[in-house]
């Protein structure tokens, strides 16, 4: 991810203020504009949030509302970067700091200098959890086929007496003339195995010294 | 009874160290435009009075200085600063204390307060402009050199981003301490010879500015062929370094003591009347000048120094400065200004080879300036954009006569 585009993309931000119409939410709706985003406020909370949001700037009091925490409460792929506004830093604000993730913090009463910085930790935060999320799913995914491949391979090895090259390449083979992928095959001579009560079950998988080939 | 009555304004410029050269400069500009006051009646009958302190050039002198101003010299109102650095040390007293204070000179962006009022010019109306017309002229392969502290930095992160965009390249970037000696600029120039650069943009800031130059003569640099093209170069410096070192070299600026208007031969008349002699006028001189002016305008308009309600009077003040006619921008609190780009003649005099038609909005926090905004092109300057007007003056005043 580079750093240098959080900066470059700054001006293209659409930026919500969720907090209640002062003095404060006015003076952080100026900077927004001087730094050159489209700033808008909305107040009271609305049913969802809005979809042209990328930066939330949202109140924190020591209690949350169900209504914000409703609002906050999806999936991080579709969540906004997340700014907390706090006025004070006692334990139950620090909480649901805590409680809504948010990306980073501004302080009332609000300084115009400061806000620029929270903007741009608080874009690299969000950044990084959803790359982190997107990379923890992919080797998610990754373990299991490969977790797969190496079930199905000692089925084979067990119930066709083949070595463990010839049965990575037997599933390898049926992925390819079938055009799908070898976890695929891989999960059909598993649920075939359960079916038909094969030797698979007889000794631990965990047990055996399997070399993971990968897919 | 008079003194009672007096308005005291803190003026806070070093008249030694290494920024001495444009900070007394700066300072005269101040006393200029107090006296003017003075002399046609004061503010609302009351004598402007500057309380004069000197930070030596020192960063930290100066918000201990602002410290002072407010708490035992009873201002509330404070001109000064030059270096960005010195800047930030004044900015948290001023806030903490809520006076107001005008910083009469160019800088890196990026900042705002509600207890400043910025007078010099933003990376957007000046840096564009100026590499435009560097690449236009000059070629594309640029030489960095700066005093080592936070403007120069980030003042060639703005260049180098709109070198890029005009498909050039920074072939070197040298920082030399802000009392850096003549020898430190031989080494930074052994370099340039190396690298060949088709234009060196320096930010070197003080009295390096002139060993810089000079250096550059000394070693054969051809200023016609590769000038040195700078931001706060200025007419003071030039006229330490001497014309020869100077010429052929490049600063953009809003404003330059060759303008013709009205408006610039009065200032121009005054300063002559005051210091004897106009060597030391510079943009940033003129800046507090009409900074000063500003302030006393907007004191005249709500009757009073209340901080908040000052603040509210310069969201819309207007003034016609030497430069022409300048306002502050209630957004950001910045200064529309005039855009300009002028070299050195052989006679040590800038000369004006560019401007914008209009004053340029100021835009503190544009971090990627773009190098063909339309709205920042550049006007060969009227040839005679006073005569006529000129004309017309003689005319009325003949005809009151």
């Amino acid at each position: 991810m580079s750093t240098n585009n959080i900066i470059r993309s700054l001006r293209a931000l659409r930026v919500l203020v969720l907090h209640p119409r002062d003095n404060q939410a006015e003076e952080l709706l100026r900077q927004i504009s001087r730094i050159g985003c489209r700033g808008a406020a909305i107040w009271p909370p609305p049913e969802k949030l809005p979809d042209e949001g990328d930066v939330v700037f949202v109140e924190v009091k020591e209690t949350i509302s169900k209504d914000i925490r409703r609002l906050f409460d999806i999936d991080r792929s579709h969540r906004p970067t997340v700014i907390g506004v706090v006025a004070y830093e006692n334990p139950s604000v620090l909480q649901g700091l805590l409680d809504l993730e948010v990306d980073a913090v501004v302080t009332v009463p609000l300084r115009p200098f400061g806000v620029l910085s929270s903007m741009v930790i608080a874009r690299r935060v969000s950044q990084e959890f959803k790359v982190a999320d997107r990379t923890l799913g992919k080797l998610k995914r990754k373990f299991d086929s490969v977790h797969k491949i190496s079930q199905a391979k000692f089925i084979l090895m067990k119930l066709h007496g083949l070595s463990e090259e010839e049965a990575y390449g037997t599933i390898r083979t049926q992925a390819m003339t079938k055009r799908t992928t070898m976890a695929d095959i891989a999960q059909a001579i598993i649920n075939a195995d359960g079916i038909l009560g094969s030797t698979a079950g007889r000794r631990k998988p965990e047990r055996l010294k399997l070399t993971v080939t990968g897919d | 009874m008079a003194e009672q009555l007096a308005l005291r304004v803190g003026v806070l410029f070093s008249q030694t160290g290494a920024t001495a050269i444009i900070e007394r400069s700066q300072l005269n500009g101040a006393l200029l435009a107090i006296e003017e006051i003075n002399q046609s009646g004061g503010v609302n009958g009351r004598r402007l009075e500057p309380v004069i302190l000197d930070p030596g050039s020192v960063p930290i002198r100066y918000g201990e200085m602002a410290e002072q101003l407010l708490s035992e010299d009873g201002v509330t109102v404070i001109f000064g600063c030059y270096m960005s650095s010195a800047r930030k040390e004044v900015l948290p007293v001023v806030e903490r204390r809520n006076a107001m204070f005008f910083y009469p000179t160019l800088y890196e962006g990026f900042e705002y307060s509600p207890n400043v009022i910025y007078g010099g010019a933003a990376p957007n109306q000046n840096s564009v402009p100026l590499a435009s017309y560097l690449m236009e002229l000059y070629g594309n392969r640029f030489y960095f050199v700066g005093s080592d502290y936070i403007y120069p930095r980030e003042s060639n992160r703005v260049m180098r981003n709109i070198v890029r965009q005009g498909r050039g390249t920074v072939v070197g970037e040298r920082y030399v301490s802000l009392d850096g000696t003549p020898e430190d600029f031989d080494a930074v120039i052994a370099d340039i010879k190396r690298q060949k650069p088709d234009v060196i943009f320096s930010t070197v800031v003080g009295t390096g500015t002139v060993h810089f130059y000079q250096a550059y003569l000394r070693h054969g640099g051809n200023a016609a062929k590769v000038p040195i093209a700078s931001l706060t170069t200025n007419e003071a410096e030039v006229e330490a370094m001497g014309p020869q070192a100077a010429a052929g070299h490049i600063t953009a600026a809003p404003y330059f003591r060759t303008i013709s208007s009205d408006a610039n031969r009065r200032f121009l008349d005054g300063y002559r009347r005051m210091f004897g002699s106009i060597t030391t006028v510079t943009s940033c001189c003129e800046a507090v000048y009409f900074q000063v002016h500003m302030f006393a305008d907007a004191v005249r308009r709500i009757g009073s120094t209340d901080t908040d309600r000052l603040r509210v009077a310069l969201m819309s003040a207007e003034y016609d400065a030497p430069q022409g006619r300048v306002w502050v921008d209630p957004e950001n609190h910045h200064t529309f200004l005039h855009s300009r780009i002028a070299r050195v003649d052989e006679t040590g005099e800038f000369v004006i080879q560019r401007e914008m038609p209009r004053p340029v909005k100021p835009d503190p926090y544009l971090a990627y300036p773009a190098l063909n905004d339309w709205s920042l092109r550049l006007l060969n300057p009227d040839p005679d954009p006073l005569g006529s007007r000129l004309e017309h003056v003689v005319h009325v005043n003949q005809q009151h006569h």
